[in-house]
């Protein structure tokens, strides 16, 4: 990584499989969460 | 050290919230008051004798140094700059073969784009067009902002006075140079590692310097850029993180960096109230339409129930009696057996 | 908390005298700190603290300012939920939270009185000389602003206590545009604290210097509002027990809802710190030391509390709900003296670290101590736990 724009190509790439990483972990987090609510 | 990349990302403050307003987002560039005077330090013409320390404190009034001025022992520890000695020389690389021992002399910078005046909520700070940056005690309530914000660490607080505490720093002898005269410290270097003049003037001289020996310095004036440049320009013949200086700092002023955010504010308080309403119109519709739905059923139901009602009123009281007089003979019968219990044990 | 006194006020035939434990310790306490506070004004910051030219704030500021403003949150939470969103639900806890909120603030007031060089040029901002470029001074004016919002949205409690009933009338009508007002203020303040810090990249240590900093503090404040209103009930609901006029089981339902929103707010506030290290490649920096620190507050304050909400939701466990909004309260105070002293200018030698003198530790407590004082006080007297009668059902 020599120049901004190379930092910045792979800092953004990164960022978006991490956040969209985040956004599927967040299903089965939310899935646990309401389980016993849907059931009543 | 990913300052400058970091510098750079929090110029652009990018994703969520802030895209798109930061101040640094201008492309405007502040060139400074013209024909502002700075100081040069030629860190390799230092040789440690604390001449600048003991000015300093004699042009400020501040109480004279404490032990000898010679007394090689000062230099076991790195100083800082206090609320009574505005400069300090440490004695970063110790001398020893070929090897130099090197010094540097610490003090307010001068910041072009000065910081600690950008995070002063009392605006006690103040950008001469000489070059100085100037602190205006009248003004301070003493949040201490300033000392925390200075990325160089060069403001002192009076945490001894109870009353009337001020912020202590190098004024670069401001009323000094206003007579014409030159800062206490250059004055008293006897070594002329100290040169005052214009700033820009200064920079050729480091420069020249730089082209004339190459062997001696490496090439790069620290202050040129640095976080927007400085007034102070540093020399230097070992890398400038060794005399504990950072390296390779961003030459976005660090008030564009510290204010990027502030832009956002206004349009919290533009685009709340009108998203908020929606958000409170759209929850009280909803109930409205749920309790209307309710009501609907209801009717529904009654209407749909008209014709048949007596005939149910009559099923549903016979079954009530019905139940009635089931429940009584089951507590007939729950009593007799417990009082079967009652008699057995 | 001794239940003794607080069924004092509601046994009046029974009332015990002055000197009970409570009030005996809590003197002592108050005592303590207004001579500290003596010594301060007398002989200055240094006699009093251990702040330095390195380290100019300390707990004054890390906690009665930092952590006192994210903690006071809950009282925009949760009148945002019930007056916009509608969700009656927690109308029994509104009072508590907007009285938590303003004593909260009362306490960062306090905090600066004491800190402040010059405490009585505070106005100066507004009235001498202002400096807008400052995110501080931001802060100052978002304070100032919404100490007086909840001000007013605390004084229906006063005026139903007094019967002023036309003045009742008016702040009842005034409920919508306060909460609103209240909630943009506490969005640009909360955030603004954490702006607060953009100005000192080189200082503050990667892990926790971010450009989206003022985001992560404005999320995990919403979090620690909830977290508090929770720590709150647990102490108010058994003080006032004979006081509150809901069901146990709506009590408990209430907990169990800011439980479902802590877990999910705390997993945003996660989730978003993993996208800070991402956008600045900073996983090397979990390796070392610092990073380990890191992932000690990241992980044991954060994610498992985040955790043991969302268990104690789905398994309606109050109790594990309870530990994690201690852990969660405790959590945000760690993470605000982080970035105020023990992660700022984490360069320096061990030696001239900052490491809070027990003059200004008694101080911070004493403010706290004062605060629950003034609590109980309104709470024995107004109608904060329960609705007036004449009241019943309205704004």
């Amino acid at each position: 990584m020599h120049t901004l724009f190379d930092f910045l190509t792979h800092t953004k790439a990164i960022g978006y499989i991490v956040a969209f990483g985040l956004l599927l972990a967040y299903i089965p987090f939310w899935k646990f969460l309401t389980e016993r609510e849907r059931e009543e | 050290m990913s300052i400058s990349r970091r510098g750079f990302i929090g110029g652009a403050v990018g994703a969520a919230l802030t895209a798109g307003v930061s101040e640094a987002g201008t492309t405007r560039k502040f060139e400074g008051y013209p024909g502002r005077y700075g100081l040069l330090h030629d860190t390799t013409l230092c040789v440690g004798c604390r001449s600048c320390e003991v000015a300093c404190k004699e042009v400020n009034g501040l109480p004279p140094v404490e032990a000898p001025v010679d007394d090689p022992g000062i230099f076991d520890t790195v100083r800082r700059t206090s609320d009574t000695a505005l400069t300090v020389v440490n004695k970063y690389i110790e001398a020893g073969g070929d090897q130099q021992a090197v010094y540097r002399k610490i003090q307010c910078m001068h910041c072009n784009e000065p910081c600690c005046a950008t995070v002063c909520l009392v605006h006690a700070f103040e950008k001469t067009p000489e070059g100085p940056v100037l602190y205006h005690p009248e003004l301070c309530m003493g949040c201490r902002y300033c000392i925390t914000a200075c990325p160089y660490n060069a403001l002192a607080y009076e945490y001894d006075n109870p009353l009337t505490p001020k912020v202590m720093r190098c004024t670069m002898c401001y009323d000094r140079i206003k007579e014409g005269l030159v800062p206490g410290c250059a004055d008293a270097c006897p070594m002329g590692a100290i040169t005052f003049g214009k700033r820009e003037e200064l920079l050729e001289v480091a420069r020249e310097r730089i082209r004339k020996y190459p062997d001696r310095y490496i090439n790069h004036v620290f202050g040129e850029h640095e976080f927007g440049g400085t007034s102070w320009l540093v020399l230097a013949g070992e890398e400038f993180g060794k005399l504990g200086l950072e390296e390779g700092l961003t030459s976005e002023p660090l008030p564009s960096i510290a204010t990027s955010y502030l832009g956002v504010v206004p349009l919290v308080l533009t685009i709340y109230p009108g998203l908020l309403l929606g958000m409170r119109a759209f929850s009280k519709r909803q109930e409205e339409v749920a309790k209307q739905e309710q009501e609907e059923a209801v009717a529904q139901t009654l209407e749909a129930a008209g014709e048949e009602t007596p005939k149910k009123l009559a099923t549903a009281a016979e079954r009530a009696a019905k139940d009635k007089e089931r429940a009584v003979a089951a507590a007939v019968k729950k009593a007799l057996a417990e009082a079967g219990e009652g008699a057995d044990s | 908390m001794t239940d003794t006194t607080v069924d004092a006020s509601s046994l009046p035939a029974e009332k015990p005298g002055f000197l009970t434990p409570f009030n005996i310790i809590t003197s002592i306490i108050l005592a303590g700190g207004a001579v500290i506070l003596g010594i301060r004004f007398t002989q200055g910051l240094e006699a009093t603290t251990n702040l330095s030219h390195n380290y100019p704030w300390g707990i004054w500021i890390g906690f009665d300012v930092m952590s006192g403003v994210a903690l006071a949150a809950g009282g925009f939470v949760i009148s945002t939920a019930v007056y916009v969103f509608g969700m009656k639900e927690y109308k029994p806890v509104v009072r508590a939270a907007l009285l938590t909120g303003f004593l909260g603030y009362f306490l960062v007031v306090l905090g600066l009185l004491a800190d402040l060089g010059r405490p009585w040029r505070l106005p100066y901002a507004f009235t001498k000389s202002a400096g807008p470029t400052s995110p501080l001074f931001e802060v100052a004016l978002c304070v100032s602003l919404y100490l007086t919002v909840l001000f007013i949205e605390s004084t229906p409690a006063a005026l139903e206590w007094l019967g002023l009933k036309r003045w009742r009338k008016v702040v009842g009508s005034m409920t919508l545009a306060l909460t609103i007002f209240g909630l943009i203020l506490s969005t640009m303040h909360q955030s603004t604290l954490g702006a607060m810090f953009m100005s000192v990249p080189t200082k503050l240590h990667p892990l926790w210097y971010s450009p989206h900093i003022p985001v992560h503090y404005f999320v995990s404040a919403v979090a620690a509002g909830m977290a508090m209103v929770i720590v709150e009930g647990m102490f108010s609901h058994r003080a006032y027990h004979h006081q509150v006029d809901i069901s146990r089981q709506h009590f408990e339902n209430i907990n169990f809802g800011l439980a479902k929103g802590a877990s999910v707010t705390l997993g945003v506030y996660l989730a978003i710190k993993i996208v800070a290290l991402a956008l600045e490649d900073e996983w090397h920096y979990l390796a070392s030391g610092w990073g380990a620190w890191y992932l000690f507050e990241i992980i044991g304050f954060f994610l498992v509390p985040c955790l043991l909400f969302a268990v104690g939701y789905r398994e309606r466990k109050l109790v594990l709900v309870r530990t994690a909004a201690v852990i969660t309260v405790l959590g945000i105070v760690l993470n605000r003296f982080n970035a105020t002293f023990i992660v700022f200018n984490y360069q320096l030698p061990a030696s001239q670290r900052y490491v809070p003198s027990w003059m200004e530790v008694w101080v911070t407590v004493a403010f706290i101590t004062f605060a629950v004082v003034v609590f109980r006080w309104i709470a024995n007297r107004m109608p904060i736990m329960y609705e007036h009668p004449d009241w019943r059902g309205q704004h």
